[in-house]
């Protein structure tokens, strides 16, 4: 399917799957971005699922270090549906940095379940409810820095030394 | 009869059988050096793959390259092989893994480090998820290059081979026992300490 147009009115059918939910949409290069409240993350993730978008792509987090907030995006998509796997959907909520708190998804979508742990040991975001939050990939004394914060500053040498 | 006499078998406590058979040919003969010679023709590294210069590792031994004419062949597990060939980054967590499998091999065994990655580090040499590999297992070789081509990896053979010979490495390893120049390249540091908790 041609990313430039898109068979399915993507802003149409969010606004008649999230009636009710206080939302904001604007449409991206390549996606089609929906905030909502953290309060109704879980209720507006519930409703796209029922409206077809059965996976999640990817799950990724903004460090806003001086507004003091992450973005989470929850790019999703759908196998299933053949209309609709031409769009993205990018479901972001706000969460403040210091009650770096989210409520866990993977029961609504399963291809959260290593995402949310990968989340936890880069970002130190916690997931309520989630099954199994353990480490993925990094060792415990490394996960401690929480290595994808902005506050996690990695050294860096010139390649070239600038003659003094 | 003369000869039949001097073949001596040795039976009973097999520690004991074994030294007195040890000391009967060492004194007869240069058992080094034949050490060394079948060592080095007998490098069978193990397929510890741990990032993208493995796709070279695997090339060295197809049939275009062929490195088996050296006599170096990939085994499957840690215990029947004598060599490792660190195939790129090594992240802490493969850090022990290494450790794991290098201890786990039967000596005298032999590292070569391939790949910018495990020299000091390559495009990720200040990531915070690195280590080096010189502070895990001792290093033979060290093999540069992004990824390092076939024939490099031919070559880093030939050099340990080269090595093993010239400076008796295998043989005297044998003869005392533990490596010579072992404290030198022993490494420090604890690299599992994290998962032993
Ligand atoms: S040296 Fe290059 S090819 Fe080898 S592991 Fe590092 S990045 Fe990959």
């Amino acid at each position: 399917m041609s990313g430039e147009q898109e068979t399915v009115d993507l802003e149409g059918l969010v606004s008649k799957a999230l009636e009710g939910i206080n939302y904001s949409i604007s449409r991206e290069k390549g996606y089609v971005e929906v905030s909502v409240p953290l309060e109704s993350l879980r209720e507006a993730a519930l409703r796209l699922k029922n409206a077809g978008f059965d996976h999640v792509k990817s799950l990724t987090i903004v460090d806003y270090i001086k507004k003091g907030e992450f973005k989470a995006m929850y790019i999703v998509s759908s196998y299933l549906s053949e209309e609709l796997s031409g769009g993205l959907i990018a479901l972001s909520t706000t969460v403040k940095r210091d009650k770096a708190k989210l409520p866990s998804l993977s029961d609504v979508w399963i291809s959260l379940l290593f995402q949310e742990r990968e989340v936890y040991e880069m970002f130190g975001i916690e997931f309520e409810g989630h099954p199994d939050l353990r480490l993925l990939l990094l060792a415990p004394h490394i996960a401690e820095l929480k290595p994808l914060r902005k506050e996690f500053i990695v050294k860096e040498e010139p390649i070239i030394r600038k003659p003094k | 009869m003369s000869k039949m006499e001097e073949a001596k078998i040795y039976v009973g406590n097999i520690d004991e059988s074994a030294r007195k058979a040890r000391e009967l040919l060492l004194g007869k003969m240069k058992l080094g050096r034949l050490v060394d010679w079948a060592t080095a023709f007998s490098l069978w590294p193990v397929h510890l793959t741990t990032s993208c210069c493995s796709t070279e590792f695997a090339a060295t031994w197809s049939p275009r390259f062929d490195a088996e004419q050296y006599g170096a062949l990939p085994w499957v597990g840690s215990r029947q092989t004598n060599m490792i060939i660190i195939e790129g980054t090594v992240t802490t967590k493969m850090a022990c893994a290494l450790r794991i499998t290098w201890e786990q091999m039967p000596p005298p065994k032999f590292v070569i480090a391939m790949g910018a990655c495990s020299l000091d580090g390559g495009i990720f040499y200040n990531s915070y998820n690195i280590v080096k590999p010189w502070q895990v297992v001792p290093v033979d070789v060290y093999l540069p290059g992004c990824p390092p081509r076939p024939e490099t990896v031919a070559r880093a053979i030939v050099t340990l081979q080269r090595k093993i010979r010239e400076k008796s490495i295998a043989g005297k390893w044998v003869e005392e026992g533990w490596r010579p120049d072992m404290k030198y390249v022993k490494p420090k540091e604890d690299v599992c300490s994290w998962w032993r908790g």
